[in-house]
């Protein structure tokens, strides 16, 4: 065959006279995006994204269905070419219902996979949901315990009784991690105590391996959440790494600010020790800044002499007040110096007799609450000017608190202290308020009664109204925000300094929970690699998309089934004592717990197509939001097409109109099961006749689903729980008859996943049938040794009876008479399929 | 003498099926019935539609020479026995009226109105199949081809595409030992054309000798006609034309005993606008959905049933005939340098005298509305005229002078199109035809390309809101964003030429939309939404639109004006519509 | 079973591409396009139903559900929509309270509101197809149409009376 030449992007490429351009774009090694294109079928050309510049041509042509010509120079990467695609992406996005990721994963700052790590655990995966965890939180047994966890609050089992305890469940690994057991009297229940230590943690993945050395150094200043997340990531990616840190020990806030009951120093001293162990070097009693400017004991000038690049993640240290009269008095102490001062003098001061006001209603005023009470306080007070619905503290604080005994005034605000002859506070004159008008955020503000004041004794106020950083000593030439935190680029976390980095608390004046730190912590991550490798990439959250229109309702049918009990310690026993307030699970109920997930997240989110060209094309769909085809009430439940079909899922929200399950099932298979039905905006892909798709002629073959480049059909996984999973593949050949079809397998955690047609070696999609697709996988068991297992569906009859004579027989013969075979060879319906094994 | 009444749709609608009953009733009376209408030497016959479709029925008398006598016009049944006494002067068409023919230069409509349409030997006596005598006893299909380059007849189907090009390509396409085929693609479905469906009522012959020709042309032997199920008339007579043409041997096997078989059928279309694409047509001819496929390759090369295969517009058929047998020469002499002969126009909207109306390609657009067709009805302004229908554009008043042929209406945003000529006046609101016009493409996309399907709904979202006073800043610059990029990327020409009517809109009539996007206000006081209702001194208080009111927010005493309570005015434009005084202002 | 249809069978079941006359003709017989005549088609002729489906959903002239016994295709072209077609389709929908598609409850009206009939000289157009053909009503007026309706619905039930 003649060949002719063609440039693409500057790129020589020799192809047969008659290739497409999509074709020769292929051979030069071109990327060109499609979503509508399969080798086996007629050109279709309705998705568009393959539009290329051909040089001469003052049109966009569509790569897959031109003929290339001898000369021809075409450009793929020209802004008219981009801005085509990118727009096309976004139209199909304005008409894409569905959650590309759980609200779970999206509330979460650091986008932790929850519905990963849960599902995980429901599937008895404890080390892979550990593993899952720690892509993202290198600190899940202390993140477990501490964090405010939004992932809860946007559960959609709330919408059903309550959140799914995510928290929990990733405390439960975390401490599986460390080999701690769940108090013993957690409950009453003693399940088997896990054994493994720390070493455990060590043998997951990135731990004690990370990649070859990288041959740079990075300083890291703090060790709290930022700066301990921060050098795991960058340990993993190979970069040696040292941890400054002005406290004698590791874990920051976490540490210093985070009262023992509630996380105790030894689960963050064995979580900093797996850090540790990885070869992170930890400098202790090292604090960072200009000697002159107060006495730091190593300066920047210096650290960036010895490594390649630096973060700055100092926290947020200072404790600020309400600004009322007499808060300089002695007796009147910040909050965070409060806790700190109690970790580091062990328990001290006696608070026996005393009256303690905490002012502030957020998570630090709860810990100063609960620990004065520890210390014996007679009155605990807390001073918050709004109610306790306001109140920014988790819900669970404020109870555990008002167990405790701490006595909560609401609604009022200290104008002033007062002395007492010694000198030191005596009393706090409080204004009472009521809430008013809704403000802009629609939050009720306080506002004082006029007159009305009320006045407590007390000996000790303190103040856990807000942090601030000091970050004045670091550098004089660093450049710092208004209110005196590090001043960085919230995509590239680089400051004013070259090669100085900066996250959490300390930058940019965002103070917020741990997580938020930590979610700095990997996304700077990214950006420092690519810096020390000498290139630049900015951080960007992914475009997802999300559904706003979940309710109760579409819930409703779901059965009622609350969280295992979580044994925690009797508010009598606590008060007393600084020992851990909470048990924490046994594997058991973490698993138990795993499975009242809802699995909102699309299936189909690590094979995606829509999903990967979005994020390439930098998609912004918002601007043509409108309506959609398929109504989000018709898709009210969240898997909306139930046709009964034991293998395939639809979801018709998620449809592209690319064609290709229509086309493949007419012109591979054979079948047309499926057909568009309508015109227009309106046009859908149903099953014949918009009966369900079990009625229809479907032959199970599945290659629908492997064509999808959506989530539009899906299947349903031999998986107790179905969790989109990253998975890895392997190569196998189908064993249920002769013909020898290849398989991709995918597995994960050992578990197998699902099959998938192979390529050939002209890179079509291999035949397959519904015993090759959906035949294999054991609902849940692992597929020992690589070896395929049978799978049976629930409530339907096995598919393969065992014993006796091969009810496949007949199948195998006349796939050997074939040669290969193709699903219609064998059966023309999934009832026939059950019908030839004898059922 | 012949009395000849015409029958085209327009003609029926208003009444003419009526009006020939009454005059065979009377004419019965008179002589009795004979089986061909033929009375005592009076013979009662029908036409197709001569174009004036503003004054039907017509009724035309012819005298005994053969030549018309008379030509009634209105002649409603209660008028028959005038007519036939001679004392219906009144309806006798007036000079001015009779202008509106005598301007013009018919060569596609040049039999109808005149010819009866079910009669073969009256379109033979008319000169009808000389030119496929012609083509078949004396010309090669090459000489054919190049007679017709000769005459620089382009496709009258839209795109202006040059015919012989096709049939040259087509001619030339290897067959692999199957057939082609020549295919006239009848589905007419611009909104606001009709001139197919005249010719095919009035001149059905002028089409199947025209293809016949065609078919000799490329070598085709089989021609399909593919036409609106909407026209069941044009069916009708297209299905006794063929079966006459069979008879009398000028379709079918050995035609004129020059060994060329050549013969047609017909198949309706389902209502798809998109079908009017050749591949979308051809894949309905296939009994599929009409989706468009993508080109290359071409129909020419693999067209229907995978065969090389050539489509051609009706009205393109209809001129071959007078191309073959006058010369390419004596049809270019008509037209421009680029746009050759004559042209076809349905004259419609706020128009005088709406109807067809055929020109020599080049008439500034002022002649066709103002010389031709009377001006805008009721003493309004003229506005613009909307021309190809959802691919093509308005034109604004300030460029009636634009000549019409192909090139100069493409520099204006519009399209010469299938013909179809929307003229509006001011209370014409052009953002709401931008809207009408994308309503109707968004439901007419066949679904397939997501440009087309998703950008089309998308556009229509953004008019309405406009419309309904709810646009945006960034509003205009984002549809002509989309409509860039609809037109850049949609797989076929319904939808690259989806946006064209939004995109001339706000070319000439920006101010439109910023009126109704930053004052709220309707430039046109159309869009509901953005009108008011008030009542003016006019008012003498008769009560009738507070009668009609259906929220009562009109109020006032017996014979004293009325008032609107805004609050409750819902903008229903009953009152205005009620009100026999014009009292009811709408601004 | 659908031995209004079977000559249609004869003559176009073994033709390719017959699909959109084969479901015009039933229509006709029918007045629609049942699932059961969708089924049987697909028996006689092979095609797929999934396609036959496809098909008749994707031209306007098909209908699935039964029809009234006037269909009235009220014209919204682009003449007859600058002329009112708007205020038209209102007195229709608001006189007989069906919407485009629908069929009035005792079953004698259908209201299909069509691109265009291609009479737009005698804007705003609408035709009627009832028992006895079709006819077609230009320059109405919302009084005019009103009156029409009527006229049919009296004609009707003196027919049935």
């Amino acid at each position: 065959m003649a060949s002719i030449n063609v440039t693409i992007d500057g790129k020589q490429v020799s192809v047969n006279s008659g290739a497409t351009l999509l074709d020769a774009a292929r051979a030069a090694g071109v990327d060109i995006p499609t979503l509508c294109y399969d080798e086996r079928t007629e050109i279709y050309g309705s998705c568009g994204l393959c539009v290329v510049e051909v040089e001469g041509n003052p049109k966009l042509v569509k790569a897959c269905s031109t003929v290339a010509a001898d000369g021809n120079v075409v450009h793929t990467d020209t802004a008219r070419v981009i801005e085509s695609r990118k727009t096309m992406l976004e139209l199909l996005l304005s008409n894409h219902v569905g959650d590309c990721r759980p609200p779970c994963v999206q509330a979460c700052p650091a986008h932790t996979d929850c519905q990963g790590y849960v599902g995980l655990m429901a599937l008895g995966k404890t080390r892979e949901a550990l593993e899952l965890i720690k892509e993202k939180i290198p600190l899940p047994a202390s993140i477990g315990r501490v964090c405010p966890h939004p992932c809860e609050q946007e559960c959609r089992r709330g919408l059903v009784e309550e959140p799914v305890a995510i928290a929990y469940i990733k405390r439960f690994c975390g401490d599986w991690a460390l080999g701690l057991q769940p108090g013993a009297d957690a409950g009453g229940r003693q399940d088997a105590a896990p054994t493994n230590g720390i070493a455990a943690d060590n043998e997951c993945r990135g731990g004690l391996q990370p990649p070859a050395d990288s041959g740079k150094s990075v300083g890291i200043v703090g060790a709290g959440p930022y700066g301990l997340s921060l050098a795991y990531f960058l340990r993993r990616m190979g970069h040696a790494v040292t941890v400054y840190e002005a406290m004698p020990h590791a874990g920051g806030m976490l540490r210093y600010g985070i009262p023992e009951y509630r996380l105790p120093k030894a689960v963050v001293d064995a979580e900093a020790a797996g850090i540790e162990a990885m070869g992170v070097t930890f400098r202790y009693g090292t604090k960072v800044g200009a000697p002159e400017a107060g006495g730091g004991t190593v300066t920047l000038d210096e650290l960036r002499g010895a490594h390649d690049a630096v973060c700055l993640g100092i926290g947020a240290w200072v404790s600020t007040g309400t600004g009322a009269d007499g808060e300089d008095l002695p007796g009147v102490v910040g909050g965070i110096d409060f806790l700190r001062e109690v970790v580091q003098a062990d328990g001290i001061p006696d608070f026996r007799g005393k009256n303690v006001a905490v002012v502030g209603g957020g998570n630090t005023a709860m810990d100063a609450c609960r620990t004065a009470v520890r210390l014996g306080a007679e009155n605990v007070y807390n001073i918050y000017r709004r109610t306790k619905a306001e109140m920014p503290a988790d819900l669970i604080e404020i109870e555990e608190a008002e167990e405790e005994g701490v006595v909560f005034k609401n609604l009022t605000n200290p104008i002033r202290y007062e002395a007492g002859a010694d000198g030191r506070v005596c009393r706090a004159v409080l204004q009472v308020m009521e809430l008013g008008e809704p403000d802009a955020s629609g939050r009720r503000s306080p506002v004082p009664v006029e007159g009305k004041t009320e006045t407590i004794d007390v000996d000790t106020v303190i103040l856990a109204v807000g942090q601030a950083v000091d970050a004045a000593g670091i550098a004089a030439d660093l450049e710092l925000t208004r209110k005196g935190g590090v001043a960085y680029d919230s995509a590239t976390f680089r400051t004013s300094l070259p090669g100085v980095f900066c996250g959490g608390d300390c930058g940019n004046d965002k103070i917020s929970i741990a997580v938020e730190a930590i979610a700095d912590a990997k996304h700077s991550s990214g950006v420092i690699d690519a810096f020390l490798r000498g290139e630049d990439a900015p951080y960007r959250a992914p475009y997802i998309v999300e559904r706003t229109d979940v309710t109760e309702r579409t819930f409703e049918d779901r059965e009622r089934e609350c969280r295992p009990p979580m044994g925690v310690l009797a508010p009598d026993v606590r008060k007393g004592s600084f020992d851990e307030v909470v048990a924490g699970w046994t594997e058991a109920d973490a698993a138990k717990e795993g499975a009242r997930c809802l699995e909102c997240g699309c299936g189909d989110f690590f094979e995606c197509r829509l999903y990967r060209y979005a994020n390439e094309y930098d998609v912004k769909p918002e601007r043509f939001a409108g309506a959609y085809s398929v109504s989000p009430d018709d898709a009210a439940t969240l898997n909306p097409s139930d046709d009964g079909h034991p293998f395939i899922v639809r979801e018709e929200g998620k449809c592209i109109l690319c064609g290709l399950c229509v086309r493949v099932c007419e012109e591979v298979c054979g079948v047309s099961a499926l057909g568009l039905v309508g015109r227009g905006f309106d046009t859908a892909v149903k099953p014949e006749m918009e009966k369900p798709l079990a009625e229809s002629g479907c032959v199970a073959c599945g290659q629908c689903v492997a064509a999808c480049p959506t989530g539009a059909l899906q299947e349903r996984l031999p998986l107790a729980k179905s969790v989109p999973l990253e998975t890895e593949k392997r190569e196998a050949v189908c064993e249920f008859c002769g013909a020898g079809c290849r398989l991709v397998i995918e597995e994960c955690a050992g578990l197998f996943v699902k099959a998938n047609p192979a390529r050939t070696e002209d890179g079509r999609l291999g035949p397959i049938c519904v015993l090759g697709k959906f035949g294999y996988g054991t609902g849940g068991a692992e597929s020992a040794g690589g070896r395929l297992v049978l799978r049976s569906v629930a409530g339907m009859p096995p598919l393969h009876g065992g014993g006796g004579a091969d009810p496949l027989a007949a199948v195998k013969a006349k796939a050997a008479s074939l040669g290969s075979v193709s699903f219609e060879d064998a059966f023309r319906t999934i009832g026939e399929a059950y019908r030839a094994q004898g059922v | 003498m012949r009395i000849v009444v015409g029958e085209g749709s327009c003609g029926v609608a208003s009444g003419a099926k009526k009006t020939e009953a009454a005059l065979a009733a009377l004419l019965a009376e008179r002589g009795g019935a004979a089986g061909d209408g033929s009375y005592s030497g009076i013979t009662l016959e029908k036409a197709g539609c001569v174009g004036n479709c503003y004054l039907e029925p017509v009724v035309d008398v012819y005298g005994d020479d053969g030549g018309l006598a008379a030509r009634y016009v209105r002649a409603t049944e209660e008028r028959a026995a005038d007519i036939l006494a001679g004392t219906a002067d009144d309806l006798l068409i007036s000079d001015e009226d009779a202008a509106f023919l005598s301007q013009q230069r018919r060569i596609v409509l040049r039999n109808a109105g005149l010819i009866n349409p079910e009669k073969i030997e009256e379109y033979i006596a008319a000169g009808g199949y000389e030119a496929l005598r012609k083509a078949l006893t004396q010309m090669t299909p090459e000489e054919v081809i190049e007679e017709v380059k000769v005459a620089g007849l382009r496709g009258r189907g839209g795109a202006g595409f040059p015919t012989w090009f096709k049939w040259d390509a087509a001619r030339n396409a290897d067959a692999g030992g199957g057939a082609k085929y020549m295919v006239c693609n009848a589905d007419e479905g611009d909104p606001g054309a009709f001139m197919d469906r005249s010719v095919l009522e009035g001149d059905p012959h002028a089409v199947l000798e025209g293809m016949a020709i065609g078919g000799y042309a490329i070598g085709a032997h089989e021609g399909v006609i593919y036409v609106r199920a909407e026209y069941p008339l044009a069916i009708t007579r297209l299905e006794i034309a063929i079966a006459q043409a069979e008879e009398k041997g000028v379709l079918g096997k050995d035609i004129f005993g020059t060994g060329y078989d050549f013969s047609i059928r017909i198949k309706a279309g389902a209502g798809a606008f998109v079908c009017g694409e050749e591949t979308a047509l051809i894949a309905s001819l296939e009994g599929e959905r009409g989706m468009p496929r993508l080109k290359p390759p071409f129909p020419a090369q693999k067209g229907f049933w995978k065969q090389p295969t050539n489509i051609n517009n009706v009205e393109t058929f209809a001129n071959v005939p007078f191309v073959i047998r006058e010369g390419g020469a004596a049809f270019a002499a008509y037209g421009t340098e680029k746009s050759k002969g004559t042209k076809v126009f349905a004259l419609a909207g706020k128009i005088a005298k709406g109807g067809l109306v055929e020109v020599p390609m080049g008439l500034p657009l002022r002649d066709v509305i103002f010389g031709i067709g009377g001006g805008i009805k009721a003493g309004r302004a003229f506005k613009a005229v909307q021309m190809g229908g959802p691919s093509g554009g308005c034109i604004p008043a300030a460029l009636a002078d634009t000549p019409v042929d192909y090139e100069s209406i493409t520099q204006t945003g519009a399209i010469v199109g299938s013909g179809g000529m929307i003229v509006m006046d001011e209370d014409t609101c052009m953002v709401d035809m931008a809207r009408y016009f994308l309503d109707f493409t968004r439901k007419e996309s066949c679904g397939k390309c997501n440009y087309c399907r998703v950008g089309t709904k998308r556009m229509l979202e953004i008019l309405e809101r406009i419309t309904l006073g709810e646009g945006r800043d960034g509003d205009i610059e984002l549809l002509e964003e989309l409509a860039g990029k609809i037109k850049d990327g949609s797989l076929c020409g319904l939808g690259q030429t989806a946006p064209n009517p939004v995109l001339t809109t706000i070319r000439y009539f920006r101010n439109e939309y910023e009126d109704h996007i930053y004052n709220k206000h309707c430039t046109a006081h159309y869009c509901k939404a953005l009108v008011t209702y008030a009542i003016t001194d006019a008012c003498v208080g008769c009560t009738k639109c507070a009668r009609n009111c259906p929220t009562g927010a009109i109020s006032g005493e017996v014979k004293k004006p009325h008032g609107i309570d805004q609050a409750k005015c819902v903008k229903c434009g009953k009152c205005e519509e009620n009100c026999a005084f014009g009292a009811v202002l709408r601004d | 079973m659908f031995s209004e249809i079977e000559p249609v069978m004869e003559k176009y079941a073994g033709v390719p591409g017959s699909l959109i006359t084969i479901l015009q003709k039933t229509q006709d017989a029918y007045g629609y396009l049942s699932e059961d005549a969708i089924a049987y088609i697909a028996k006689r002729t092979g095609v797929p139903a999934s396609k036959i489906y496809g098909v008749a959903t994707f031209y306007t002239q098909f209908r699935l559900k039964p029809v009234g016994r006037y269909i009235l295709m009220l014209c919204k072209g682009t003449a007859c929509h600058v002329n009112g077609a708007a205020g038209i389709e209102e007195a229709v929908t608001e006189h007989l309270g069906i919407a485009d598609g629908e069929t009035t409850a005792d079953g004698l009206f259908t209201l299909d509101v069509v691109a265009c009939l291609g009479c737009c000289s005698l804007a705003p157009v609408m035709m009627v197809k009832g028992p006895d053909g079709e006819e077609t009503y230009g320059s109405l007026t919302k009084a005019k149409v009103r009156s029409l309706l009527d006229e049919i619905a009296a004609r009707e039930t003196e027919a049935a009376s």
